[in-house]
C-alpha cells in the first residue's frame, strides 16, 4: 500500500522490495523515495566496489555503506527503515538499516507500521532450520497478518527467497484475496428454504 | 489526525424508485489500528426510517440511543411512526443543541416517506441538514465516494440494481481510504420489505 498525504491510498501495487544487484535486496519502508534513491545509490555504490577490488561486496560491508550514508544525512528529515538481504562468502546475511544510521545484524526482523503486527506471527512461528517453503508461508501469513490489522499496510504481499545463486521471487499475492483464502467465509445455511408446492 | 478521522467510517444512501439503499463499511480502528471488523454503524430507526452514522465511534453509539430515546417517546405521544422528514429535524435540532460541544457525528438518514417516496439528507456534525435527491456520503471516505456515486448513480432504480450500484461505490471507495472498509454493510429498503446484506470486502 502507497500513501500520499497520509490517509488517501495512491497505489496498492508498489515494489516494495528493491533489486540492488542480483543476490541482494533491499526492502522500502518509510519514504519511498528516500527509500528508492538511496538503495540505487548502494546498488552503484557494490558495482564500483566490484570493479575496484575484483570481488563482490559483502553483505555486512554493503550495508555498512547505506548506514553510514544514512548517518551524514542525521537529522535532515529522511525516512529510511530497510532491510538488506543477500548472500555472501559467509553464507547469507540479514542486516536492518534506517534513516538514524542505525544497522543491526541478525535473523528476522519486521519494518514498518505494520511490523508490531508481523512480529507477533513472525516470533511465534520462526525457526532457525526452517524449510524454504514453510519460511515463505510464515513470511507470507506475517504480512497477512500485519495487513489486516495496521490500516496503513495492504496490498501485495511478496515474497522472495535469497539463495547462494541471488535471490528469486517465489510469490505475489493479494492480501484481500489471501484473507479469504486463510479464513473462508463459511456457506451460509439457510434456516428455511421456500420450496415450490407440489401441483395437485 | 482530526478527531473525526480517530476511528474511520464511510456511510452512503442513496434513492431509488420507491425505494433506498443505505450502506456503511464495518472498521472500527484506533487511529491505524484494526479493532473491529463488525461495527454496526447503521440502525433502523423504524421499519422505514434508518440512520447511519460516521465520525467517532462513542458518539456513533450514543447518539444512536439517544435517538432512539425520542422516537420512542414521539411513538407514545402520537401513536405513530415519525416519518422520515420529522426525523431529521429532530437529529438537526439534537445537534445544534450541542452547538459548543458537539457529538463528533455526521449522520445520514435515509427513510420512505408519504407514497413511498424515498428520502435521504445528511448533515454536519452542528445539524446543518443537505438534502439530496440522488445520494449522500459521509466519513473519511466521503471524497472518494462522492466520486464513484456520481460515476455510477441513475435515477429511479430498482431494488436490485440500485444494491449492486451502492455496493460497487462503497467498495471501491473504500478501498482507497485506509481508514475504512473491512466489509460492508447494506440494508436496501423497499415498501414491503428490509433486505439488510454484508458485503465480502477487502480486508487490508
Amino acid at each position: 500500500m502507497f500513501l500520499i498525504g497520509f490517509l488517501y491510498l495512491a497505489s496498492q501495487s508498489v515494489k516494495k522490495i528493491i533489486e540492488i544487484n542480483p543476490y541482494m535486496l533491499g526492502t522500502m519502508a518509510g519514504g519511498a523515495a528516500d527509500c528508492q534513491f538511496w538503495h540505487r545509490n548502494l546498488g552503484i555504490k557494490c558495482r564500483l566496489h566490484e570493479l575496484a577490488n575484483k570481488r563482490r561486496i559483502s553483505v555486512s560491508g554493503a550495508s555498512k555503506l547505506l548506514a553510514n550514508m544514512l548517518y551524514s544525512y542525521r537529522g535532515m528529515g529522511l525516512s529510511v527503515g530497510t532491510m538488506i538481504a543477500g548472500w555472501d562468502e559467509t553464507g547469507p546475511g540479514l542486516y536492518y538499516v534506517d534513516n538514524e544510521g542505525g544497522r543491526l545484524k541478525g535473523d528476522r526482523f519486521s519494518v514498518g507500521s505494520g511490523s508490531p503486527y508481523a512480529y507477533g506471527v513472525l516470533d511465534s512461528g520462526y525457526k532457525f532450520d526452517m524449510s524454504v517453503e514453510e519460511a515463505s508461508e510464515l513470511a507470507r501469513r506475517s504480512i497477512y497478518h500485519a495487513t489486516f490489522r495496521d490500516g496503513a499496510s495492504g496490498g501485495v504481499a511478496s515474497v522472495y527467497h535469497v539463495g547462494p545463486n541471488g535471490w528469486t521471487k517465489l510469490s505475489g499475492d493479494d492480501v484481500g484475496e489471501l484473507h479469504y483464502h486463510y479464513y473462508p467465509v463459511p456457506p451460509a445455511i439457510a434456516e428455511q428454504v421456500m420450496e415450490e408446492a407440489a401441483a395437485e | 489526525m482530526s478527531i473525526f478521522e480517530y476511528n474511520g467510517s464511510a456511510v452512503v444512501a442513496m434513492g431509488g424508485k420507491n425505494c433506498f439503499a443505505i450502506a456503511s463499511d464495518r472498521r472500527l480502528g484506533v487511529q491505524l489500528q484494526t479493532i473491529a471488523t463488525d461495527f454496526q454503524r447503521i440502525s433502523k430507526i423504524h421499519d422505514r426510517v434508518f440512520i447511519g452514522l460516521s465520525g467517532l465511534a462513542t458518539d456513533v453509539q450514543t447518539l444512536y440511543q439517544r435517538l432512539v430515546f425520542r422516537h420512542k417517546l414521539y411513538q407514545l405521544r402520537e401513536e405513530r411512526d415519525m416519518k422520515p422528514e420529522t426525523f431529521a429535524s429532530l437529529v438537526s435540532a439534537i445537534l445544534y443543541e450541542k452547538r459548543f460541544g458537539p457529538y463528533l457525528c455526521q449522520p445520514v438518514i435515509a427513510g420512505l416517506g408519504e407514497d413511498d417516496k424515498p428520502f435521504i439528507c445528511t448533515m454536519d456534525s452542528i445539524g446543518a441538514k443537505e438534502l439530496a435527491k440522488d445520494f449522500v456520503v459521509s466519513g473519511t471516505a466521503s471524497e472518494s465516494l462522492y466520486g464513484a456515486c456520481e460515476a455510477m448513480y441513475k435515477p429511479d432504480m430498482e431494488a436490485e440494481e440500485l444494491f449492486e450500484t451502492i455496493s460497487q461505490a462503497l467498495l471501491s471507495s473504500v478501498d482507497r481510504d485506509c481508514l475504512s472498509g473491512w466489509g460492508g454493510h447494506v440494508y436496501v429498503v423497499t415498501p414491503t420489505e428490509i433486505k439488510e446484506r454484508i458485503l465480502k470486502g477487502r480486508m487490508d
